[in-house]
């Protein structure tokens, strides 16, 4: 099936266009669960009137100004990371690749950890400081004659490493009560998001995400060997250097709204891809499923009773048995 | 032998030279790590202790019943953790996965967190079955769910990702929500080589032995693995049955590695890349260099842990991965990337 846009015209697939609609259609569905059930109770039909502020102040605030913008947070974020994850895993060729591999995650809980300490606060900040420069610092200490995928898996790998065992230093040499607070951050959570979380995580993807789907075309192609990609007539450094950074503003845009939460970008590339049938990187239909994923895993941050505990938590409990599941269905239908 | 002489060898014969050397070293350093510590012992000490032991005399017990047995662990633990990650890495041909990656370490952190929420366990010396029960487990489930005996690599990193997750997460929750559990749990999971005495490595020596040998037997059929699955078939491997050996073989280490020090995360994924600097592409070397460069990393992590760091000790995981990780970069830089 062709789509055709004037003088664009898109080949696409009708499994993918019809489980892509099937993830949004869930996706859609599962927001609207959350915006419903909560402590404060409301009928499904009441939600409207509600927002519109027809039931009085407070039902206007619990719907309006906690359930919302939490909920638009988790679409954003979770679509951010699935986002980056497939767009990693192309690159890198490699499905353990995720952000962690390129050193932003152990830069930015080093540098939320170096901000608590030094300043006292500012702890977004810190984090996508050291983020950023942990990954430019990952991608400068690989470059020799250009960005090589495995080379920069193995410098990845020990940047991400040595960087996270300094958290784990600089964590033991803190008190215990900034370092409780400290894990509960590093671990990730949706919890009190306002309206300025909203703008800022849907404005950051209303900028990346054309660029994302622009970079989709040559994305696909990078699948192929190096000579390959070289005979298709595309400058591989480049774009290479321009994914990696289009992957690292994603994370880091996810990360200052949410905090590292854990698993989104590594499963959704698979699960993507395993429901988009097919070998293509399935971006779209990645970041439909991150977004699911954080949403469920932040409604079930909130219902369960009696404990508070962060949306991070939750991420690979919902995560994991989804892919567990479908590769006992791929493996009985005989693909893998 | 200077290095300029040791490069112009065919790179076949440096390997010997190189195993040579980092057992050296590691026999240099063990020495160190008996001789040096909190407490001031000299070189005699160390001699008295094995040769004319005095029972009576605190700094000869001091070295026989607390480094040596700390020795020991390091030794073993680093040993042990360097083959399996040689074996994962080769065996699912992907340079990012470890030995965590079979779900070994989700496993037995899972299996010990529920037995201190079940059964109220808080005695270290009962974790060792638990851990390894937990992780043979986790790993079959892995196994299972990967395809078998028909595992292809692609799948079986996703079914280890996807139970290590689970497992972790789930240990999580029930840390956040138990204050009892976590209170014991902290302790374990902080491990390193601490607490453990000889009684405890003579448990589980065993389990380091059959491992040895299972790792040692696999990795000839690995050479012809990493061809390809077709490939080694046509050669004449039992493709279901050499996976089978390479995945028992990294269960059996890595259980008993972290049945005796807890989940040390890093040193499987690193160790094997700096191995395979010298070892090139042929897994028998590669298998018993990183055996060699993962005990030597271990004892001088755990050394620098005990001697260096703000008097308090570090655990020997976090150090190796300081040391480990500026290391592997630098040979990466310097030789550029091999073919493997």
């Amino acid at each position: 099936m062709i789509l055709r846009l004037a003088t664009l015209s898109v080949p696409v697939s009708g499994r993918a266009l019809r489980s892509a609609c099937a993830l949004g259609l869930c996706a859609a569905a599962v927001a609207l669960l959350a915006l419903w059930v909560g402590h404060y109770p409301l009928a499904l039909a009441q939600l409207f009137p509600a927002i519109a502020g027809d039931l009085g102040d407070v039902a206007q605030m619990v719907v309006r100004d906690h359930r919302l913008p939490r909920i638009l947070c988790a679409l954003g974020v979770g679509a951010g990371f699935g986002m980056a994850g497939a767009i990693f895993q192309t690159l890198l060729r490699n499905p353990l690749a995720s952000p962690d591999v390129i050193g932003f995650n152990g830069g930015a809980s080093c540098g939320a950890l170096l901000a608590i300490i030094l300043t006292g606060g500012h702890v977004v900040a810190g984090a996508l400081l050291g983020g950023l420069a942990s990954a430019a610092l990952v991608i400068g200490l690989a470059w020799r004659d250009g960005l090589q995928p495995y080379r920069l898996i193995l410098v990845g790998i020990g940047a991400s490493l040595t960087l996270s065992a300094l958290g784990d230093l600089l964590m033991s040499r803190m008190d215990v009560l900034t370092a409780a607070d400290m894990a509960k951050w590093l671990i990730g959570t949706l919890a009190s998001r306002d309206w300025q979380d909203v703008a800022l995580i849907w404005g950051g993807l209303a900028v990346l995400g054309p660029v994302v789907l622009w970079a989709s075309f040559p994305l696909a192609r990078l699948s192929m060997s190096d000579d390959v990609t070289t005979g298709l007539g595309l400058a591989l450094t480049p774009l290479r250097l321009g994914l990696s950074a289009i992957g690292v503003g994603l994370v880091a845009l996810a990360v200052s709204v949410a905090g590292p939460l854990p698993f989104v970008a590594f499963v959704s590339g698979p699960i993507a891809r395993c429901i988009t049938g097919g070998g293509r990187p399935a971006i779209g239909a990645a970041a439909l499923v991150g977004a699911l994923v954080v949403t469920l895993a932040d409604l079930a941050a909130r219902m369960v009773p009696l404990v508070h505990l962060p949306a991070g938590v939750f991420t690979a409990l919902i995560g994991a048995p989804v892919l567990m599941w479908l590769l006992v269905v791929q493996f009985r239908k005989g693909r893998f | 032998m200077t290095v300029d002489a040791m490069r112009r060898l065919p790179s076949g014969d440096r390997r010997p030279v190189v195993l040579a050397i980092s057992l050296l070293a590691l026999g240099g350093l063990a020495l160190c790590a008996l001789r040096f510590g909190l407490r001031p012992t000299g070189w005699g000490d160390v001699w008295r202790a094995f040769g004319v032991f005095d029972a009576g005399n605190a700094e000869q017990v001091v070295i026989r019943a607390i480094r040596l047995p700390r020795l020991l662990g390091a030794v073993l633990a680093g040993g042990a953790l360097g083959m399996a990650g040689a074996l994962m890495q080769g065996m699912t041909r992907n340079p990012l996965a470890d030995p965590g990656l079979l779900g070994v370490n989700a496993g037995a952190s899972m299996g010990v967190v529920l037995c201190i929420l079940l059964l109220g366990v808080t005695d270290p010396a009962a974790f060792v079955w638990v851990s390894l029960g937990g992780a043979l487990i986790a790993s079959l489930l892995v196994f299972l769910l990967g395809g078998g005996n028909k595992a292809n690599p692609a799948r079986l990193i996703l079914a280890g990702a996807a139970v290590s997750a689970l497992c972790l997460a789930l240990g999580r929750a029930i840390l956040l929500v138990s204050q009892q559990t976590l209170d014991v749990y902290r302790f374990w999971v902080l491990g390193g080589f601490d607490g453990i005495d000889l009684g405890q490595i003579r448990t589980l020596l065993p389990f380091f032995g059959a491992g040895t040998i299972a790792a040692l037997a696999a990795s000839f059929w690995l050479n012809a693995l990493m061809l390809g699955d077709d490939a080694a078939r046509g050669l004449g491997v039992r493709v279901g049955a050499a996976q089978a050996l390479i995945g028992l073989a990294i269960v059996i280490l890595c259980g008993a590695t972290v049945a005796m020090a807890g989940p040390i995360a890093f040193v499987g994924l690193i160790v094997p890349h700096l191995a395979r600097r010298v070892a090139g592409a042929d897994m028998r070397w590669l298998v018993l260099l990183s055996a060699s460069i993962g005990a030597l990393l271990m004892v001088a992590a755990d050394l620098l842990g005990r001697l260096a760091l703000f008097g308090g000790n570090m655990q020997a995981g976090v150090m190796a991965a300081l040391v480990g990780g500026p290391i592997l970069i630098w040979l990466v830089r310097r030789n550029g990337v091999g073919a493997s």
